[in-house]
């Protein structure tokens, strides 16, 4: 391995040292705030780091790992959801009685796993990220042990990942069998050298699709999403839905870029079938939600099938779209989540709609967040995901996929309801006052108030001018093979 | 560049309409009127200086200002005036003013943030009317949505959640299917000629394949008859306009209506001519059973409110049908028709919003006799209703007028079964006319005749329509050099 | 047929026959009694490919560690004949149907291609599964993923802690 090999891979290993530090700190019998802070500071020093570092990209690390712009693009946009899911949770672990620590552990490994997908280009480095992000996971998904729904929670995402971790391992060595390698582009030499795309790969694929649809909780792998983001501690929800999806949807595109699957009819048909299924049944289960949280799941499966629909042309357009895509909703989702957790009394999370009536009349700056934010999910203009959503039509009209391009607009439409459902209780009169004492750390509060400003002056920013994002996208894109 | 200028201003103005919200002051009335005040008076600026030199001008376009916005996609921020265009958005600044004084009492709590939706809607409708770049046409298109969306949810009546949805829901579909008909005119185009844009006049060029042309021009003609409304999507506009504030009916009315009628004179006729002509026949029945229908149903109604709206339905239902006579003649009636039928119908809501306020319901049986008490309120709803039904000397006759004789050489038969329209328009106004302000008198109590403020906004409706009437020749000169362009009148 | 191929047969025949002892077996107790044969049977397939690393880590780790903790929950929870739960005749139709098209996909694709006929057993041949060349290559090749494997453990480590830790 050589020097420079090392400086691309500089990133990660910060962010594999921050859990040590953290352990260490804990050790030390360090506080919250301490420990909260320090997270803060080494996060920012891995985006420092990978500024460092772009001198250098791109790298292949072989036989596993390539740092390229794609990587960079990826693992940047995780670690920024982490920063911003890490500022939250100090607020949220703060008024609640277990002790919130060995939480951000588990946030860091799990990142590291998310980052590690984004510059895969091997199945095991595919699998050891993949691991590293569940297992964390677990026992984040469970952490608020007292509570019902989180143990349930937990045993049910481990249950379903483990299973579909099986299935992932089967379908890698079915493709194995066929083509003998483990690297994608070998496995994209040899299905070439084979010409027709057999029956044995098709089959591997397939299995291995079970797990990305779940991870990204694609249907008919959906049924874990509402009661996880449900049960869930909300900052672990809100990383679920932003970190855990980003990481699994980069290796994925990733594997379909490097093996050219958009010119496997097959595998594009069983894509386009997933996309439409989500779409139509993220939508359709969202309709009737009373729990927000619930709510904000059956959105992100619908949301995940428009992302299909950008994933499905596999060129340019495709990729920046899905990228783009994919920032849109991570920063309006984090919007959102970061609302619900502000807004959690002490002893529950905020996830009853009813919680919600009036709000504007009573924290306008909330319901004016969280309304940018729905209407951001919603795809109206001067969001974020309005643009988002454009960038996915354009894409999908520039190949027509007629049909997922007609899915696409006529279950967003049935989205809007809920959408709209939801902002109508935040404007509806009578306002239910959320008790909740907030003297607990003024600094944080502010914190997290700030950082919601930056994330709707974001969402409004990149639904003005998107054309800096874009550009900056492009850029990074290019930085590649 | 002065363009911008107005849409800002108005966008500025409701956003510190907004940021004053919690001293409740009555500056924000203040503020709110003088925001659009001003683009009132630029605008009639603009009029001045470009409305006379406009037959000599060899261009189009009084003001076109152009910058990039997206250059990756080809967007940019194009915006121009046409005759076309500074009729509507003149309509707009005074509708505009027009609704922030009826609002003046109306609107008590939370003012702050209801003119900055009433300003933020009217931003939407200018951008509209001003777009030159498909995508930014589509921006304001939506832009427009969510603050009327907010202005029926929150300040309207008792129903007002259902309304709402209904509105916003159905023209969002509308809007949807037209992006990707943009989308899909956007590769056509950029696959001939190699420039991916969505310039307006770039797009004007496009060849397309006849099988697929018609599908792109149903994307946009059913986010256009959605709003326009026509008869099959009418269904959003009774709840939209009855539960809405008066304020909101008004813009209802007078403004988004006329988006629709803008957006196919604008976008449909000239890019897919040929295709429109194949449609013209059933464009032109739909227009004529939107028409009778919607006379029909606002003489069946008893909610004040919602007789009115469905008035708009036969109104436009005329719009249709001249549109797609394709005549010359039949389009000047257009242009006269979206302007007196914005006067008109937004007057009555007016009307309706004043009586609300005073006996608080909208129910024409619990009305009657109001003529007594209020005479003056009675004499301008007297002008107004036989405006809508045609009265010789007032704006909507000519308007109707006109657009029958230019169908008639379209097509006779549906020019006869529009004019039975007409008849039923005599019938619902007369009905209005009775029920309300005629017969013994029905009131629970006193009421007080019309204020000064309400007499201005009474007065200036009332003269506007007048004026109309009258002088026809004035907005036919300002909008004639575009409806005479050939891509509006074929064969 | 030499002992290599003796050995072969036989220990196919074992596994497949204590395979389908672990399916019929009444008693769960049996089935996993059964499925540690399975894994020695297994096990001595991967001597015979020369990958005695593999052969031994599968004993160690699942005839050994696994197969006690199934035994410890199957004793805990006390399950037997009378309480197993009565699965419907579809539930087993449809298990069987999707078992049986998989088996008929991989023999079809064992008896289609063709370098992998008559070779049964590669006794000494190759050093893939030796112990020395899995050493090299895990810390030389793979050095990264061996240590994101450690950091693997130390997140289920910490997970197991935080959850099961007394407050």
């Amino acid at each position: 391995m050589t020097e420079q090999q090392l400086m691309a891979l500089l990133p990660f290993m910060v962010l594999a040292a921050a859990s040590i530090v953290i352990i260490l700190l804990i050790a030390f019998r360090q506080g919250h705030t301490v420990i909260q802070v320090t997270g803060f500071l080494l996060m920012c020093l891995v985006i420092f780091a990978m500024w460092y570092v772009r001198g250098v990209l791109p790298q292949t690390i072989a036989p596993l790992l390539i740092v390229d712009g794609f990587g960079a693009l990826f693992t940047g946009l995780i670690v920024f959801c982490v920063l911003v899911v890490g500022l939250f949770s100090y607020i949220y672990f703060e008024e609640r009685e277990e002790n919130p620590r060995e939480y951000y552990i588990l946030i860091f490994l799990s990142t590291l796993g998310a980052a590690i997908l984004t510059i895969s280009r091997h199945f095991m480095s595919f699998f050891i990220g993949l691991e590293l992000l569940s297992i964390s996971l677990y026992a984040l998904i469970a952490y608020l042990r007292t509570r019902n729904n989180a143990i349930e929670a937990g045993i049910k995402y481990l249950v379903l990942a483990a299973l579909t971790s099986a299935f992932l391992l089967f379908g890698m060595a079915l493709i194995y069998m066929e083509t003998g390698s483990m690297d994608f582009a070998v496995i994209a030499q040899r299905l070439n050298a084979a010409g027709k795309s057999s029956a044995l790969f098709l089959t591997g694929f397939g299995v291995m699709m079970v797990a990305v649809g779940f991870k990204l909780a694609l249907v008919p792998f959906h049924l874990w999403a509402a009661d996880v983001y449900q049960g869930a501690p909300s900052p672990v929800a809100s990383f679920i839905a932003t970190v855990s999806k980003v990481g699994v949807f980069a290796v994925f595109l990733r594997f379909c870029q490097e093996l050219h699957l958009q010119n496997n009819s097959a595998v594009m048909m069983l894509i386009s079938a997933v996309a439409i299924l989500s779409m139509i049944s993220g939508n359709i289960l969202a309709l009737r939600q009373q729990n927000l949280k619930r709510l904000l799941a059956y959105s992100s499966i619908a949301h995940f099938g428009y992302l299909l629909v950008a994933f499905l042309p596999g060129n340019n357009t495709g990729v920046e779209a899905a990228v783009f895509y994919l920032t849109a909703y991570a920063i309006t989702i984090l919007a959102a989540f970061g609302i619900i957790i502000l807004l959690s009394p002490g002893e529950k999370d905020a996830d009853s709609l009813s919680m919600y009536r009036g709000l504007f009349w009573d924290k306008p700056f909330m319901a004016i967040v969280l309304t940018v934010a729905l209407l951001s999910l919603a795809g109206i203009p001067l969001t974020a995901g309005f643009i988002g959503k454009f960038y996915v039509l354009t894409a999908g009209v520039e190949q027509r996929a007629w049909l997922p391009v007609i899915v696409l607009v006529i279950t967003s439409v049935i989205g809007l309801y809920y959408y709209l459902r939801i902002i109508s209780t935040i404007f509806a009169d009578s306002p239910v006052t959320i008790q909740k004492e907030r003297s607990l750390n003024q600094f944080f509060y502010t914190a997290s108030y700030a950082a919601l400003v930056v994330l709707t002056l974001l969402l409004f920013g990149i639904g003005v001018m998107p054309a800096v994002i874009i550009q900056g996208i492009k850029q990074f894109l290019v930085i590649d093979r | 560049m002065i363009l911008i200028w107005m849409i800002i201003i108005l966008l500025a103005g409701g956003i510190l309409c907004w940021l004053l919200s919690k001293s409740n002051s009555p500056a924000i009335k203040w503020i709110a009127l003088l925001a659009v005040l001003i683009d009132l008076v630029l605008l009639l600026n603009i009029w001045l200086q470009h409305g006379q030199g406009l037959t000599a001008n060899t261009g189009n376009w009084m003001i076109q200002y152009q910058s990039a916005w997206i250059p990756s996609f080809g967007i940019s921020f194009h915006v121009a005036m046409d005759g076309l265009s500074l009729i509507l958005v003149m309509l707009t600044f005074f509708l505009g003013t027009l609704a922030v004084l009826c609002s003046w009492k109306e609107i008590e709590k939370r003012a702050g943030f209801y003119y900055f939706n009433l300003l933020w809607t009217l931003a939407g409708i200018t951008g509209v009317f001003v777009a030159l770049d498909l995508f930014l046409f589509y921006f304001f298109w939506e832009v427009m949505l969510v603050p009327m969306y907010l202005l029926i949810l929150i300040w309207g009546d008792k129903n007002r959640r259902y309304a709402a949805y209904k509105f916003f829901i159905f023209t969002q579909a509308g809007g949807l299917l037209m992006l990707i008909s943009i989308l899909a005119l956007y590769f056509i185009h950029g696959a001939q000629s190699g420039t991916y844009t969505y310039d307006y006049l770039s797009l004007l060029g496009t060849r397309i394949d006849p099988s697929v042309a018609k599908w792109i021009m149903m994307g946009f003609m059913i986010a256009f008859v959605i709003k326009l409304p026509m008869v099959p999507f009418h269904n959003w506009l009774p709840d939209a306009h009855s539960e809405a504030p008066t304020a909101g009916s008004l813009i209802l009315a007078g403004l988004l209506l006329k988006t629709g009628a803008y957006g196919i004179i604008r976008f449909v006729l000239p890019l897919f001519q040929q295709y429109a002509a194949d449609i013209a026949w059933w464009a032109m029945l739909f227009g004529v059973i939107g028409v009778i229908y919607g006379a029909m149903m606002a003489f069946a109604q008893t909610d004040l409110k919602r007789l009115i709206a469905y008035t708009s339905v036969s109104h436009m239902g005329f719009v249709l049908t001249g549109i797609f006579a394709f005549r010359e003649i039949a389009m000047q009636g257009v242009i006269m028709q979206i302007i007196t039928h914005g006067i008109s119908t937004g007057a009555l809501f007016v009307l309706a919003g004043m009586i609300k306020e005073r006996l608080h319901t909208r129910d024409i049986s619990q009305m009657g006799g109001l003529w007594s008490y209020m005479p003056a309120m009675g004499g301008a709803a007297m002008l107004f209703t036989m405006a809508s039904l045609g009265l010789p000397a007032l704006g909507n006759f000519i308007a109707e007028f006109l657009i029958l004789l230019g169908t008639f050489q379209a097509n006779p038969t549906f020019t006869v079964l529009a004019s039975t329209g007409l008849v039923f328009s005599a019938l619902y106004s007369l009905r209005l006319m009775q029920k309300v302000f005629l017969g013994p008198p029905n009131a629970p109590h006193k009421v007080n005749d019309i204020s000064g403020r309400e007499f201005i906004i009474l007065a200036a409706l009332s003269i506007s329509i007048v004026l109309l009437g009258l002088f026809p020749q004035a907005v036919l000169d300002v909008a004639g050099k575009v409806i005479s362009n050939k891509l509006y009148v074929i064969r | 047929m030499g002992t290599a191929q003796i050995l072969f047969w036989s220990l196919t025949a074992l596994a497949l026959i204590s395979a389908i002892m672990v399916l019929v077996s009444k008693n769960p107790v049996y089935s996993v009694l059964w499925l540690i044969v399975v894994f020695f049977a297994i096990s001595g397939h991967y001597i015979l490919l020369n990958a005695q690393f593999l052969a031994i880590v599968n004993l160690i780790v699942y005839a050994g560690a696994i197969m006690v903790l199934f035994l410890f929950v199957i004793m805990l929870m006390n399950l037997n004949t009378e309480t197993e739960p009565q699965k419907s005749i579809w539930m087993k139709f449809f298990g069987v149907v999707a078992g049986g098209l998989l088996l008929s996909f991989f023999i079809s694709f064992v008896i289609s291609s063709a370098d992998l006929k008559g070779k049964s057993a590669q006794l000494k041949e190759g050093e893939i599964g030796l112990i020395k060349t899995l050493g090299k290559a895990l810390f030389n090749d793979y050095v990264i993923p061996f240590e994101i494997a450690s950091i693997l453990f130390l997140s289920a480590m910490v997970g197991a802690v935080v959850i099961g830790k007394k407050d």
